[in-house]
């Protein structure tokens, strides 16, 4: 065949030729990128798992199992997070189940609102969840406490800094995604299985119990699974809520080695990957469930669920249910924390509250505070910008070219959605703390950081919008003639335009609020508004972490509000 | 249409050229005559794979320039894929490509010229009408590309949708078109940047029947006015025999048999060409070979009636089967003289389709589906007699 094909010199030349064109290059450079940057930091966490020397000396000079072993002296951690994580696990599925079953199956009035509503405590998000819970059953002077005490009572009546509390704001705030599956799966449900339950003579009730259920228990099952897993890896309403009570769970565990003095890098390493390890195993188990599972209940067909016709007590009962929910996620802690803001001393009996603005004032003129939500906006906007364009690069790569190594790179990109936050964002940073380029403690590290940890979210969500568009709309370009390029800007980003548009809100959003790799990678001149949120809850007063946590919701509430508005219409945004 | 049907000429004699030759029949009256007609495309040894398996397996053949030929199979034949690489669309795992004597693909000699830069032009199965842009600007995206100054754009834009009679609709959105004018549109850009070449995926497939049938024609009369080369992908073989010079049938990545379209409907090598195009009556016997030449043979049906028929291969002796398309043959009433294979039957069943009565015969062999037109009318149990010219009577390959 060489032969034929001339000298090896002329084989490279025109191997070299095919390859080295914008389309090449771009590709080699992004996925490359891309993936350095993920499998960089878990390489690091890896190597310093193992480091059974001086645990903050690079490279480690002593390897071995010890850290791993020393997982067995930290039983009561382990007990906590199997407790908390149970706990909220149960309410999560409970209430997602009740929720689901009432706004897809039932005829109650607002409906279609209402399941918006049902995602609004996922934007308001833990951190702030947690707080917000705080005040209103903190010890002592939570809202609900003082209540108690003018209506007579002793004691606490309530106290959300326990197993209990720290479950329940979990279940509130991160459970959403309960809900999510269960409802998707009553929608894709053959209604005729139910109807004819009825039509042979079972009651409502009697139709529930013996054909709903049984049919939607795969995706029950599925969704306990999913949510016990991410339960594990929980973090902010365990720092917020148990820190204060010494209660420890295996991710605030990782943050007092970490932020301890000596810091234990190393410990915290073992303790990551461990936790990294079971989520891992309780995920494949639900993705075994999830593919065998449910195929009686779904089959492709698009059904058009029809609703149990529910009497008239039946109906505002029911509706009063999910109100309740919404009261209680929503309504309630977001008041309190409103309330709490424009007081002097946080209280709810209002007769006794001075009101005030000055901690907004102090919010926003207090230096880090100020420096600290500009840092936010600014790393918001710029990783947003300069994310969105790299991230249709690669997911065009991804899921359009043949360029080899996409499919290596696509699992990559992925793997930060597997890994708790706060644990990759500890391998972030004992990589960049060791990595001979000076980014540590500046904000380029933390834009770095946060494409990385983003990544997944970005993926999934634009790669979704790409592989809707038609491959061919894209192929005729080039058969008109058109490079790489022009038909990238002529076709490829005017057809993905709404799903830029909502992957620049979504890093926005999760770029203003994040916390789990912030905490780990922010210094003293580099400070942004969520780990700024939970300092100033640990050293000064509820009422100006109340301000900053309501100045930080109203940005993501602004996003969302844009995001709503401009996804109207497009499928597959939803942000899990 | 000259010559559609030599046998109905006369008798037995005129199977002369039963060789199939490979170069464009003589059809058509245009100027591209097969003497200066060099190769346009050329496709050698061409072979797809994806991952274990293997799409297209060894297809070779050549276009000569103005031809309309049509690949021709059903679904996951390799016909797409063929296109794709041709286009540049697919990369192949073997095997070389040349367009317009230029090569742009062959894996040994690592060349592969990517698809913007072959200088074709495809029209797409799903038509690919970006919604995004008015038609105007869809048609002059490849003229655009190609840099030509506002003025030609205009005038060229105008020219291409003129020929698809769709004049006046440039300012209108893509997105609001219905299916027939998106087709249109499409058209118009792929010949508006005057290519010599157009490629067509199943460009049909989409419509409805009765504006598919519009479009034939259309298009067959647009390709000979332009004098395009192209190459045209479709598993319908109505549409196939309609429209081309010369037909490619494929089956599982190969090609099974190439001629015009009147050699593929009129002569069908295997029992799969006889299947596939057209409607067939496959008749199982054995072959009395007496002569290992091609030409007429006898073979002795399953009922022990002997048939006169016709090889277009030198028979081997093991062949255990004949194709006689159901069009024709002939029904008569019982007593009228005798034709070549008249055998006695009775009419089973008679279903009425309008455009022609479908029969099926009882016969010594079992039952025979035969197509007469709808004047033709015998009764239900009525005993007929059947026959067929012998050069119809095609011995398949084993």
């Amino acid at each position: 065949m060489s032969m034929r094909t001339g000298s090896l010199a002329t084989r490279f030349h025109r191997w070299w030729e095919r390859v080295a064109t914008v389309q090449g290059i771009t590709s080699a450079v992004v996925l490359l990128g891309c993936g350095a940057l993920v499998l960089y930091p878990v390489l690091f966490l890896i190597q310093e798992s193992f480091n059974t020397g001086d645990p903050i000396v690079f490279p480690a000079e002593q390897y071995g199992l010890e850290n791993y072993l020393d997982l067995v002296n930290e039983l009561g951690v382990i007990r906590n997070t199997a407790a908390v994580a149970g706990l909220a696990t149960v309410m999560a599925v409970f209430f997602g189940f009740v929720l689901a079953w009432i706004l897809s199956r039932t005829d109650v009035p607002g409906r279609r609102l209402l399941e918006r509503l049902m995602e609004l405590p996922y934007y308001v998000t833990p951190l702030v969840g947690a707080l917000a819970w705080s005040v209103l059953a903190g010890p002592k002077n939570g809202f609900l406490n003082q209540l108690w005490r003018l209506l007579g009572g002793q004691g606490d009546v309530v106290n959300v800094q326990s197993a209990y509390g720290i479950a329940w704001v979990m279940a509130l705030f991160e459970g959403t995604v309960a809900f999510m599956m269960i409802s998707a799966a009553m929608k894709s449900m053959d209604p005729a299985l139910e109807e004819s339950s009825r039509v042979l003579g079972g009651s409502k009730l009697r139709t529930m119990v013996r054909i709903t259920l049984p049919l939607v228990t795969p995706a029950v099952l599925g969704a306990t699974i999913f949510v016990f897993a991410e339960m594990l890896g929980s973090f902010a309403a365990a720092l917020v809520l148990g820190i204060p009570a010494r209660y420890y769970v295996i991710t605030t565990a990782i943050y007092e080695s970490t932020f301890s003095y000596p810091p234990n890098y190393a410990k915290a390493s073992a303790m990551g990957l461990a936790l990294f390890a079971v989520m891992f195993v309780t995920l494949s188990i639900y993705r075994r469930i999830v593919t065998r599972g449910v195929h009686t209940t779904i089959t492709g067909k698009a059904f058009r669920p029809r609703v149990m016709v529910m009497g008239r007590w039946w109906r505002w009962m029911l509706v009063g249910v999910c109100w309740a929910y919404v009261f209680v996620a929503v309504v309630l802690p977001m008041g309190a924390l409103l309330l709490t803001s424009f007081q002097r001393f946080a209280t709810v009996i209002l007769p006794e509250s001075v009101f005030t603005l000055a901690n907004y004032q102090t919010s926003l003129r207090m230096g880090p505070v100020r420096s600290a939500l500009g840092n936010s906006v600014m790393l918001g906007l710029g990783v947003a910008t300069v994310g969105v364009v790299i991230i249709t690069v690669l997911v065009w790569i991804i899921y359009r070219s043949n360029a080899p190594g996409r499919g290596v790179i696509e699992y990559l990109v992925m793997f930060p959605q597997a890994v708790p936050r706060m644990v990759f964002g500890l391998g972030l940073l004992w990589a960049w703390l060791n990595l001979p380029v000076p980014i540590y403690g500046t904000l380029w590290l933390l834009a770095l950081a946060y494409f990385t940890v983003l990544l997944p979210l970005g993926v999934r969500t634009l790669g979704g919008v790409v592989l809707q568009i038609d491959r061919s709309l894209e192929e005729c370009a080039r058969m008109c003639g058109a490079s790489w390029l022009h038909q990238l800007r002529t076709v490829t980003v005017p057809l993905l335009r709404p799903g830029i548009v909502a992957t620049w809100l979504l890093f926005f959003m999760a770029s203003v609020r994040e916390l789990g790799a912030s905490i780990f990678l922010m210094g003293p001149h580099s400070k942004v508004i969520a780990p700024s949120i939970v300092s100033s809850w640990m050293t000064s007063g509820t009422e100006l972490t109340a301000a900053m946590a309501i100045i930080q919701s109203a940005t993501v509430l602004v996003a969302l509000l844009i995001l709503v508005r401009s996804v109207r219409g497009i499928s597959g945004e939803s942000p899990w | 249409m000259v010559n559609l049907f030599r046998s109905s000429q006369a008798g037995a004699g005129p199977i002369a050229g039963a060789q199939i030759d490979d170069t464009a029949a003589g059809r058509r009256a245009g100027p591209p005559t097969p003497q200066d007609s060099a190769p346009c495309i050329e496709v050698s040894d061409l072979l797809v794979r994806y991952g274990d398996i293997v799409a297209v397996n060894g297809v070779s053949f050549t276009v000569p320039r103005g031809e309309h030929l049509t690949l021709l199979g059903p679904s996951g034949c390799g016909k797409t894929t063929t296109l794709r690489a041709i286009a540049g669309l697919e990369p192949p795992a073997a095997g070389s490509i040349r367009i317009d004597g230029k090569l742009v693909h062959s894996k040994a000699d690592g060349v592969d010229v990517p698809a913007e830069k072959r200088g074709i032009s495809m029209v797409f199965q799903s038509y690919a009408v970006w919604p995004h842009m008015t038609v105007f600007e869809n048609v002059a995206y490849g003229l655009r590309v190609r840099r030509l100054d506002p003025a030609t754009v205009t005038e060229k834009v105008e020219w291409a949708l003129d020929l698809v009679h769709m004049q006046g609709y440039g300012p209108r959105s893509a997105a609001k078109l219905s299916g027939g004018q998106q087709q249109r549109v499409a058209l118009a850009r792929a010949i508006a940047f005057s290519p010599t070449v157009v490629l067509f995926d199943e460009p049909l497939s989409n419509l409805d029947a009765k504006l598919r049938a519009e479009m034939r024609v259309e298009l067959r009369e647009l390709q000979q006015r332009l004098e395009i080369t192209s190459v045209y992908v479709t598993h319908d073989q109505e549409e196939a025999l309609a429209i081309s010079d010369r037909v490619v049938v494929m089956n599982e990545g190969r090609i099974v048999q190439i001629g015009t379209p009147e050699e593929i409907y009129n002569r069908p090598r295997s029992r799969f060409v006889a299947d596939f195009v057209g409607s067939a009556n496959l008749i199982g016997g054995r072959v009395r070979a007496d002569s290992h030449e091609p030409g007429p043979v006898e073979f002795e049906m399953a009922g022990g009636v002997l048939l006169r028929g016709y090889a277009l291969h030198a028979p081997r002796g093991d062949e255990t089967q004949v194709a006689v398309r159901t069009a024709y043959i002939t029904l008569e009433a019982p007593g009228a003289p005798d034709g070549p294979n008249a055998v006695a039957g009775s009419i089973h069943r008679r279903l009425f389709h309008g455009d022609f009565i479908q029969y099926i015969v009882d016969w010594p062999a079992g039952q025979l589906v035969i197509r007469r037109p709808p004047t033709d009318v015998f009764e239900e149990g009525a005993g007929v007699v059947i026959s067929f010219a012998p050069e119809h009577c095609i011995l398949l390959e084993a």
